[in-house]
């Protein structure tokens, strides 16, 4: 029963908050008593992708969740924006975001010791406010235009749900493009550098840790290749990318070590040329690396979570063939 | 002119609006007997009515909030189930739906009947 309490654990997630025990018990007894019916029926217990069809013909979790919210608070202007399953995450997310963009502006301008005016913490409050909605509006548009049985789905159920063919096309296209640039960044350094690339230059340290991460990015091409050719690949998808940030994460610590990555060209020493490379190592150090390791250990243990399933299924599988030991499950 | 394209569609929507107040109906009437929300569907779809579970068992909240069905959780055959019942409010209302579905049942009788 793994499945069904992972299926609505996902569902509990968008039920309204006072009612989520009560709905998800009677859900659970629904979805039980379907599963009694059928495994009666067949004289046996149903396969986990048996479940999973069971799962799919109920509904996307998301769109489970908006039944019990009809009449629930939504954004609409004619047409609906913010349906009501999404909506209170909507203002969650709104708040924090409009929260952190007005705090940010009052530290901003203590520092440069500017007043602190209306106008300046409505300007960043309308930006968020736009922002969220313009966010909202598209994932609530994607939902209904494209429904999906998950989008996200709980780490136990995707081992079974093939990768979406659009999300690997989408992924190889920014891949790709990303992928060519840094490529091309040793021969044509003004892809980096602009038209500093005059005054500046790549500094030597860069050896240590460019064709790793180049390597790194093609996996990621390689992986996004294989899964639109092979979308019931599941396991590919959070395993490869759990190396991939794994391994970027391993060389955050080399890559921060080799500051400064610019220096000034050999030929114009100019004290302009040295402020530039200085902002130049100074962006990439606080604007890139110094949020970089956050992104990747944040990734790695996502991703993490969503391979768990596929090694238990590999150990069980393995237990099954050759009987290997039930302590290596146990620590799993 | 109406697009043609667009038949499929106006049918389904009145297809389901008529649906809908019928579905109340049946599960009102059905709810006569106390059930949970498996074997009412069953119960339903036996006598040729089907609904999913995911138009039911909000419908079953919306009646019980409006003061028709009562409900109770209770142990049977080893699971917490959830069981519906109409309430005396419920009886009322369903003896005034079902004389008002009858009217309406003999007027469309006797309008099909004429066309």
């Amino acid at each position: 029963m793994e499945l069904l309490e992972s299926y609505l654990k996902a569902v509990k997630r968008y039920l309204p908050r006072g009612q989520r025990e009560d709905i998800t018990a009677e859900l659970s007894e629904e979805l039980r008593s379907q599963i009694d019916a059928r495994e009666v029926e067949l004289g046996r217990s149903l396969l986990e992708r048996e479940q999973m069809a069971l799962f799919k013909a109920y509904g996307d979790p998301m769109v489970v969740a908006r039944r019990y919210r009809q009449g629930g608070m939504s954004l609409s202007i004619g047409w609906e924006l913010i349906g009501p399953e999404i909506f209170p995450m909507f203002l969650i997310i709104l708040g924090l975001n409009t929260t952190i963009g007005v705090v940010v502006t009052i530290a901003i301008l203590l520092y440069i010791h500017q007043p602190i005016s209306a106008a300046a913490l409505l300007r960043p409050a309308i930006i968020q406010l736009m922002c969220v909605t313009f966010t909202f509006t598209i994932l609530n548009l994607v939902r209904r235009k494209f429904p999906q049985p998950w989008y996200y789905p709980p780490a136990a159920l995707a081992p079974m749900i093939p990768i979406p063919r659009w999300v690997s096309v989408s992924g190889l296209v920014v891949w790709c493009g990303f992928t060519l640039w840094w490529a091309a960044i040793p021969a044509v350094p003004s892809l980096f550098l602009g038209s500093a690339a005059q005054y500046l230059e790549l500094a030597p340290s860069w050896h240590r840790f460019y064709l790793a991460l180049l390597l790194l990015l093609i996996a990621g091409i390689a992986q996004r290749a294989v899964n639109l050719k092979r979308p019931s690949w599941t396991a590919l998808f959070p395993v490869s990318r759990l190396l991939i940030n794994a391994i970027a994460l391993g060389l955050q610590c080399p890559i921060i070590k080799s500051y400064p990555y610019i220096l000034v060209a050999d030929a114009s020493n100019s004290p302009h040329a040295r402020a530039m490379a200085a902002n130049f190592n100074l962006g990439i150090f606080w604007g890139v690396l110094s949020w970089m390791w956050l992104y990747h250990l944040i990734s790695a243990v996502i991703y993490a979570w969503y391979s768990a399933p596929h090694l238990r299924r590999l150990i069980d599988h393995l237990n099954r063939d050759t009987g290997l030991s039930h302590e290596l499950k146990g620590i799993l | 002119m109406a697009n043609s394209t667009a038949i499929p569609e106006v049918f389904e929507n009145l297809r389901l609006e008529l649906r809908r107040g019928c579905l109340t109906l049946a599960v009102l009437t059905q709810l006569r007997t106390e059930r949970y929300g498996y074997t009412l569907r069953k119960a339903l779809a036996d006598d040729g009515l089907e609904i999913d579970e995911g138009t039911l068992y909000p419908l079953l909240r919306r009646l019980e909030s409006q003061g028709l069905l009562v409900s109770q959780w209770r142990e049977e055959e080893k699971r917490n189930k959830r069981f519906y019942r109409l309430s005396p409010d419920g009886e009322k209302i369903l003896r005034q739906l079902l004389e008002e579905w009858e009217r309406i049942n003999t007027s469309l009788g006797r309008i099909l009947q004429e066309a």
